[in-house]
Parts: C-alpha cells; structure tokens; sequence
C-alpha cells in the first residue's frame, strides 16, 4: 500500500526534504505532497552580502515550483490547521488534506510588531526586499552611527549579524568613511555570540576594529523621532542607521492548532525530530525550538536523518541513526576570509583559523545549494 | 532562606542549552508584575553566570543559586 507523505512548507527545509525522499523512496510506495505558496526560492545567505552590493540579488533567487524534483506533488496552498489526531490538514483553499506522514518545514516569521517603533526606524537583511532597501541606504550613507544587533534570541543565521558586522567594516574603509563613523554593536547576552569561545574570536575582532559592543541588551523599544534604541536592561543607544534583526516567532496556524505555545516553535524530541508522543509526525528547520542555529544548514542535516528513517519504515527496514545537533556555518571575516564553524550537541565548535578555502565555499554557496543542497542530491 | 520564598513562577529549561535558561527567564520576567518571584530550572553550567549578570544589569534583584539533584535553581524577584 502506498504511504501518503504530506510536507507543509516549500522554503529549504520542505524543498530539501521533499526531494530527498523522492530520491529514497519508489513511487509507487509513497505519494509525497508538498504545501506552499512561495512565489520565488531566495538564498537567504546572500542578504548579508546584498547590502554591499557584493552579490547581485537575481542570482539568489529561483522560481520555487522548479527546485522540486520530478514525482512530488507540488500544491499552491497553505496550511492553516494541522490536526494530529485526525490525521488531517486544512489549507487556506478549503482544501483537506490527509496524511500517513506529516513533516513540518514551515520555518518562523518575522514579528516587527513585538517591538514599538521597528516598523518606521529599523532596517535589515533577513528578506529580499529588506536587504535591497538597506543596500540603498547605505549607499545614501556618508558618515554618522551605526547600529547593528538581533533583538532578541532566537533568531536565524546567529552569525549573521556580526557577519554583516565585520564586512560593514570593510565596506566603509573601501568607500573612505570609516574614520567618520561609529559601528556600535548590541548584543542580548554578556558576551558577543551565544557560543563562549566564538564570543572571544568576534570581540577580539571588534577590538581590532574599533566595533563597539553592548552586551545584556534585549532590544524593548525605538524612538524614531530621537533616533534611540532602548533596551529591557535600561540601556539606550542614539544612531543614525540602525540595522536591527526584527524579533522571530514559529507560524501562528503552528500556535493556533495546539502543537506550540505563543512563540510558535514546536517542541520536538531532540534526537528524533517527532512531535509529542506522535511516530508520525515531525518538524525540522526553523520551525523548531531546538537548541541548535535556525540555519538552512541545520535543516539540511536533520533532513539526511529524517528521510531516511521514513524512507526505511516505509520499505519495512530498521534504521537506529538519528539526529546529533549538526550545524555548519561558513562566515566572511575579512577580505578574502572566511571561517566555518561545526558542531553537534556533544561538540562545541572551534573558531580557529581563517581561510581562502573557506571564503570560496561561502562564495559559490548559493550554486552549491540551488544546484545540489535543496535538490536533495547532497 | 530559599524554602521561605515561594516563586510566582518557575521556569523549567532543564535540558536546553544556553542561551535558553536565560532566554526562558527573560520571557518570564517580561510576563512577571513588579514583586513576583522567578525561579528557573537549569542544568546548563553556563546559565550560572549568564543570568545573574543579567539580573544585576537589568536592575533586578537575584535572591540566590541553589543546587539541587542533578540540576540548580536561580532565583529572583522582579523589582521594576
């Protein structure tokens, strides 16, 4: 009999997963059905890039509907009610959708909202647009201070920000304002990274460089009209360009059907990647509220785990592998630099060189992925 | 002294790493009215000096680190 394979989410970690199951498994044991309405697939990666114009935002994109692989039911909708019991999804459409399987890859949302003032005062990189809007501002950029943080924790790419740090440096030496400007830099813990001995690489950097840091600062509000950011701890900061990574929540339909509280990130078992006592139904990527980075890597390596335990019960094999905490980010330090961090739940990872050969990993990552990563062949 | 003090809240993050004990604190603090009691859960090492330098810069006030069975206990009170 065939198994019916539902996949909600058609961003990395769907798209991953849908075509690495189509690799493992027959046709004929399983239909595999994937729910999305993405217009367009985006690198999310380049948006660090993007702003310095080092990376031309056409090349980060492709249509979404022609990453799947042949043999995967692609479906223009959305989920908006997940019943696990039942065994049944409702789509936006009004369709219902049932399932043997059901694998969320639904990743999280970006909740400006949460803090007062974002919307008219903050810029960033975590969209395509976004990062398109903060390239022309600092191209209109001649001189002043600026402002870089996450506001809070969790939020995607935990390198990201002092990534775009570390090239902001440069981009403003290349362009001959960096003795006009300020880089301040807040972060929510006391140090500059979640990871201690990352921690001491960044902010060694930062003395280097002249970045100063603000620790224990959890972003609460903006003034716009001052031009001031505030944070929970009691700590304000005045800018002129203020870079903020907006505040992250798992997807409200995720709260509304009861498989995670108001932060939207569904618990699920670390090792294994179900839900509750459910064998059937799982979650992996950003969607999660794991303690490991919500990274397209991440993804990656819980979806090497994860379609091969379906793909073995399916064909009636055993299969005792499961997911270590596996995470790989690769990030430009400097010219020509870069560094690549791996770790897993048991091992810390060690920041302790950079390389060329790094740097032109993390340049040519948007045709490893399109090419090979989201197609399921690696 | 800590057997006196009944917490408003307690935040279970045994299990997660850091920075999630925090995280998990500051999410209860937020929720918390000005004389509550919260106490967190931990086993990551790391937390033992993350949130009391958290509470020290917030202004809050850290009533003590407790040990437990295979796992410690941070508590404060909110006090703006």
């Amino acid at each position: 009999m065939s198994s019916k394979i539902l996949i909600l989410g058609d961003g990395a970690s769907g798209t991953i997963m849908a075509n690495k199951l189509r690799f493992l498994i027959p046709r004929e044991d399983a239909d595999i059905t994937v729910l999305g309405n993405s217009p367009m697939h985006y690198f999310k990666p380049d948006g660090i890039h993007i702003p310095f114009g080092l990376k031309m935002p056409r090349d980060s994109v492709k249509p979404a509907k022609m990453l799947f692989n042949y043999g995967i039911n692609y479906v223009q909708d959305e989920a908006v009610k997940i019943d696990v019991n039942n065994r049944k999804v409702n789509g936006k459409s009004g369709k219902e959708y049932d399932y043997d399987y059901l694998i969320i890859g639904t990743g999280d949302r970006y909740t400006p909202e949460d803090i007062p003032g974002y919307a008219e005062s903050a810029l960033h990189f975590y969209d395509y647009n976004s990062s398109i809007k903060l390239r022309d501002a600092l191209n209109n950029f001649k001189g002043g201070k600026i402002v870089i943080g996450p506001s809070s924790i969790p939020y995607q790419c935990p390198p990201a920000p002092y990534e775009f740090t570390f090239q902001l440096d440069q981009y403003l030496r290349n362009r001959g304002i960096r003795d006009k400007t300020e880089i301040h830099y807040t972060y929510p813990l006391n140090r500059a990274f979640t990871i201690a001995n990352v921690s001491e690489f960044v902010e060694k950097y930062f003395e280097e460089k002249g970045i100063i840091l603000h620790t224990l600062f959890n972003v609460e509000s903006i003034d716009a009209k001052s031009k001031k950011v505030n944070s929970l701890e009691g700590e304000s900061v005045d800018y002129d360009l203020l870079v903020l990574i907006p505040p992250h929540r798992g997807q409200q339909f995720i709260t509304d059907s009861g498989l995670a509280g108001p932060s939207g990130f569904i618990d699920v078992d670390r090792y294994k990647l179900n839900y509750g006592n459910f064998d059937n139904v799982f979650a992996l990527g950003d969607a999660t509220n794991l303690p490991v980075s919500k990274a397209g890597a991440t993804a990656h390596f819980q979806s090497e785990y994860l379609a091969n335990r379906i793909a073995h019960e399916i064909s009636g094999d055993v299969y005792f592998e499961s997911y270590d905490g596996a995470v790989a980010c690769t990030t430009v330090t400097g010219p020509g630099e870069a560094i690549t961090l791996y770790f897993t739940y048991e091992r810390p990872p060690r920041a302790n060189f950079n390389s060329k050969m790094d740097y032109l990993l993390k340049w040519t990552s948007a045709d490893t992925y399109f090419s090979g990563m989201v197609r399921g062949i690696m | 002294m800590e057997n006196e003090i009944k917490p408003n809240k307690v935040v279970d993050a045994r299990g997660s790493f850091c920075p999630g004990p925090l995280m998990e604190m500051i999410k209860a603090y937020k929720e918390a009215k000005v004389g509550d009691v919260i106490s967190v859960y931990s086993t990551d090492s790391g937390t033992k000096k993350d949130a009391p330098a958290w509470i020290n810069k917030s202004g809050n006030e850290l009533i003590g680190i407790f040990d437990r069975t295979g796992y410690y206990e941070i508590m404060m009170k909110k006090v703006k």
